[in-house]
């Protein structure tokens, strides 16, 4: 796991055990890097406000599942931390099913897991398949799994009302479509690769490969598709559920933009009930006009401000592979804490 | 070349045998199209990194089987790392081919052909200084090892071993100029196998810092910065590709060679010894029968690396035949009445062709030749390397603008020639005009069939390099386009080919006394045209006279 906070996830418990080897790991590939340089100190302060930090890595909502399960309370997702239908778990749900998907794929690329597909389909006739026409990137099995397995219950949920005739929750297919826009954005972000080799090496045939991204690139994507989510509600379209804006001038949502259907709570006080857990002792900005300004994060409350003694790694040298050379340096910062 | 078959075939035949051919093409269409796969595939593969404080060179490292390497990690920069003394020298980047998928462990078919690895690293961009030279040269520490299937897990056997050197390629933009992000670095080739020979390949990669050799002050792998994955795109033939390209070989490889010998036999047949231009025909069959010939069965049986050696030697020379033949042709129809029915008349011309086949021939050498001893060995990789490759290349195309000026200016003067003659047909004998008849005819075929083939050839090439190389009719029919185009072009040369041979053989027409005898064999021939069609002896009075007013 990665050793930055995770405070999208419930912070209660720790998931019992792993089922599968390839989510032990954070699909990032450094997490244990130097301490973090002193100019984002709003990060790993308070749990509330997940959107306004770092990105944070996928998690297997199947470890969560597990979690809720043996809580008695049969819910899927972030909760009661980030309240369900809100923005915040808009990012909760992108984040996660796009995490399922890279984690897999990288897992499948190394070898480790056995029971990657060897196309789209999962399933398929693989060791002919292989000698016929080889088999499709590792990315398509990622996907489809993470489509399988993190979309399981809100589809489910889906399938059945509709079956039974009544309306069609909005949340689960809110759900459904920011699992999706996960997904999609790793698809899209994939680097295409090609190497020519025809005759004499010329380009008369040309074969293209997809590499993926780093997660952390991912999140901060969806970071932005996070500023910009759109409220939508259900409406039929020709028989069919669909989601709308609220606003009729707004453009419809693409595939991967985030959707979400509540606004979120106030994240001034403290209200674990409704999942905000105050913004009493954040770190604030104090030069800052954004959300993490001091005037904003603290909602008017004021802060106070202290000075700090601050020791850290600076001006290191990287040297292939593993040794880093860094001097400490210690400087005094002033620290501004909401009240 | 007086009275081919093509000017004494009747339309309707002509027609009839025309469909025929377009059916040959258009079924070498749609079985690329819809029977073969794309024409290869891609296993991209992320390097497990092993770990060995006492790492030698004889011990194989490998991430799955019995006896397979316990220590890895997962991320070189991790704290952990560094306390335990890990250094560059013991991590051992590991790639075990294929990987496994649906719970099997899968192998590799001698259908696959040939094999060929692009290495791709990931390096992130630290906030801090790290370091790191974009354009850094790495020595690579490679090894190359098979099994096969039946060997025990860890009897790896060692097929190349080498270290190379190769450039790196990175680039970032401003607004990726984060922590964690990755640098934007090109894949650098990493080794070419000419044959698939085995079922299973392992490849170790070593990038040290220092090799006892070389002394400290040399500093090697040093500025390689945040290195924390290696990838390696595996790229092989798809079996079921080479099981369509074979068939279709196996089945042009015999009708060439047939309607050769039927050529051959008409031509042994006539009186007067075979003209230029049929001893042209003969090359360019003899060279399409070549590349027809099935040798990938041999690499069913045998490791023959030498494969794509051969096909590309086998391809060169048929393109060379194929322009010389284009030049020859028109040059025989140049009808500017000097005697050529020559090679050595063509010497200026044909060098062109020469000059450029052997400069590619010597890149290739080069680049393939030397992969046979060393399959790491990429004449890309050094600067002096790179200038000779671009050198030959550059000559090579000076070469073909060379001869497409040659034969665009013969070409030009053949139909000014044409025009010229037109004017002067009707005020011809009978003999003559007929034979000028042909002339322009059988030309006037020839560069239509020749035009359209190459702007089929260009524009299915473009089509490929635009599109994403499958299309969807619907749900279920899906175009394999790639294929489709080799599979399309290779028919449409064999069948232009065909067409050629067939079409440009010389017509009985011209020993009417042979005729009685000669007809059971060119019984389906028809002759249109009578007692006014030139025998070989008026054709050559004809000459004779036409020389003379003239």
């Amino acid at each position: 796991m990665s050793n930055k906070t995770e405070r999208a996830v419930p912070i209660t418990a720790r998931p019992p055990e792993v089922e599968f080897r390839g989510a032990q790991d954070s699909p990032d590939t450094s997490p244990h890097v130097v301490p973090l340089p002193v100019a984002s100190p709003y990060q790993n302060t308070s749990p509330a406000r997940p959107q306004r930090t770092r990105p944070r890595r996928g998690r297997k909502p199947r470890k969560k599942r597990k979690r809720a399960k043996s809580g008695g309370e049969g819910i899927v997702g972030p909760y009661p931390i980030v309240p369900q239908g809100t923005r915040e778990a808009a990012f909760v749900h992108a984040i996660s099913s796009a995490g399922v998907a890279h984690a897999i794929t990288r897992r499948c690329s190394s070898g480790e897991l056995d029971d990657c597909g060897c196309d789209r389909s999962v399933r398929g006739v693989t060791h002919q398949g292989f000698q016929w026409s080889g088999c499709s990137d590792n990315i398509a099995y990622g996907v489809s799994l993470s489509k399988r397995f993190v979309d399981a219950r809100d589809r489910k949920l889906v399938t059945r009302k509709k079956k039974a005739g009544h309306r069609v929750s909005s949340r689960a297919l809110m759900n459904l479509h920011n699992n999706e826009a996960g997904r999609k954005l790793i698809e899209d972000n994939m680097r295409v690769e090609c190497k020519c080799h025809g005759v004499s090496g010329s380009c008369e045939l040309k074969t293209c490969w997809k590499a993926m991204p780093t997660f952390r690139e991912i999140g901060e994507i969806l970071k932005v598709k996070f500023d910009e989510a759109t409220q939508v509600q259900v409406k039929e379209v020709s028989g069919r559920p669909e989601l709308e804006p609220n606003q009729q001038y707004f453009r419809k949502p693409t595939e991967v933009d985030l959707v979400y259907v509540t606004s979120s709570p106030e994240y001034c006080e403290y209200d674990i009930n409704r999942g905000s857990l105050g913004t009493q002792g954040r770190r604030c900005n104090k030069t800052s006009r954004g959300m993490d300004g001091c005037d904003l994060l603290c909602c008017s409350r004021g802060y106070t401000s202290a000075m700090e003694r601050v020791k850290e790694r600076c001006s290191c040298k990287f040297h292939w592979c593993c040794y880093v050379k860094c001097r400490t340096c210690i400087r005094d910062v002033k620290v501004h804490t909401c009240k | 070349m007086a009275g081919a078959i093509i000017e004494n075939l009747s339309g309707r035949k002509l027609g009839i045998l025309i469909m025929f051919l377009l059916l040959c093409q258009v079924v070498c269409f749609l079985v690329g199209a819809l029977i073969a796969p794309a024409p290869s595939s891609v296993l991209s593969v992320l390097g497990t990194k092993c770990v060995d404080k006492q790492y030698s060179r004889e011990k194989w490292y490998y991430p799955r089987g019995k006896g397979r390497c316990l220590h890895r990690i997962s991320d070189p920069q991790d704290p952990e790392v560094a306390k335990q003394g890990i250094s560059a020298n013991h991590i051992i980047f590991t790639f075990q081919i294929p990987s496994p998928k649906d719970n099997q462990v899968l192998d590799y078919s001698r259908w696959q052909q040939n094999l060929i690895a692009m290495m791709h690293l990931d390096i992130l961009y630290k906030e801090e200084e790290a370091e790191f030279d974009p354009n850094a040269l790495m020595t690579i520490e490679a090894r190359l090892g098979y099994r096969n299937k039946g060997d025990p897990d860890d009897r790896w056997t060692e097929y190349a071993t080498s270290t190379e050197e190769r450039i790196l390629d990175c680039s970032i933009s401003p607004e990726h100029r984060k922590a964690e992000y990755m640098y934007n670095c090109s894949s650098v080739p990493l080794f070419e196998l000419g044959s698939l020979h085995h079922d299973f390949y392992l490849l170790n990669i070593r990038l040290p810092i220092h090799t006892p050799k070389e002394p400290r002050d040399h500093p090697t792998n040093v500025y390689l910065g945040a290195l924390t994955d290696m990838w390696v795109a595996f790229i092989h033939q798809n079996g079921g590709f080479t099981k369509v390209w074979v068939s279709l070989k196996t089945v042009f490889f015999p009708t060439i060679v047939g309607i050769m010998v039927w050529f051959w036999r008409r031509i042994s047949h006539l009186a007067r010894p075979p003209l230029l231009l049929e001893y042209m025909l003969m090359v360019l069959g003899a060279a399409l029968t070549l590349l027809n010939c099935p040798l990938e069965y041999l690499t069913l049986a045998f490791d023959c690396p030498w494969m794509t050696v051969v096909s590309d030697i086998r391809q060169g020379l048929f393109y060379a035949s194929l322009l010389s033949f284009w030049l020859i042709f028109t040059g025989e129809h140049l009808m500017d009445d000097i005697e050529r029915n020559n090679v050595r008349a063509y010497w200026r011309h044909l060098s062109a062709v020469l000059g450029g086949c052997l400069c590619l021939f010597i890149f290739d050498m080069c680049e393939r030749g030397v992969q046979l001893s060393n399959p790491f060995y990429s004449i890309w990789v050094t600067e002096i390397g790179t200038n000779l490759a671009l050198a030959f290349i550059i000559l090579a195309g000076v070469c073909a603008g060379l001869y497409f000026c040659f034969l665009s200016y013969m070409i030009w003067k053949v139909f000014i020639n044409i025009s010229k003659k037109r004017q002067s047909l009707p005020a011809m004998s009978s003999t003559r005009r007929l034979h000028y008849e042909g002339v322009i005819y059988r030309f006037k075929v020839l560069m239509l069939a020749t035009l359209l083939c190459a702007a089929m050839t260009i524009i299915g090439f473009i089509l490929g390099q635009v599109s994403e190389g499958q299309w969807s009719w619907d749900e279920n029919i899906k175009l394999e386009y790639t294929s489709a185009f080799f599979t399309g072009v290779y028919g449409m040369w064999n069948v232009y080919t065909f067409a050629l041979i067939c079409l440009y053989a010389p017509s009985h027409k011209r020993w009417p006394k042979d005729q009685d005898t000669q007809s059971s064999t060119g019984e389906e021939i028809e002759f249109s045209r009578l007692a006014t069609e030139p025998s070989e002896m008026s054709s050559i009075t004809g000459y004779v006279t036409k020389a003379a007013t003239d």
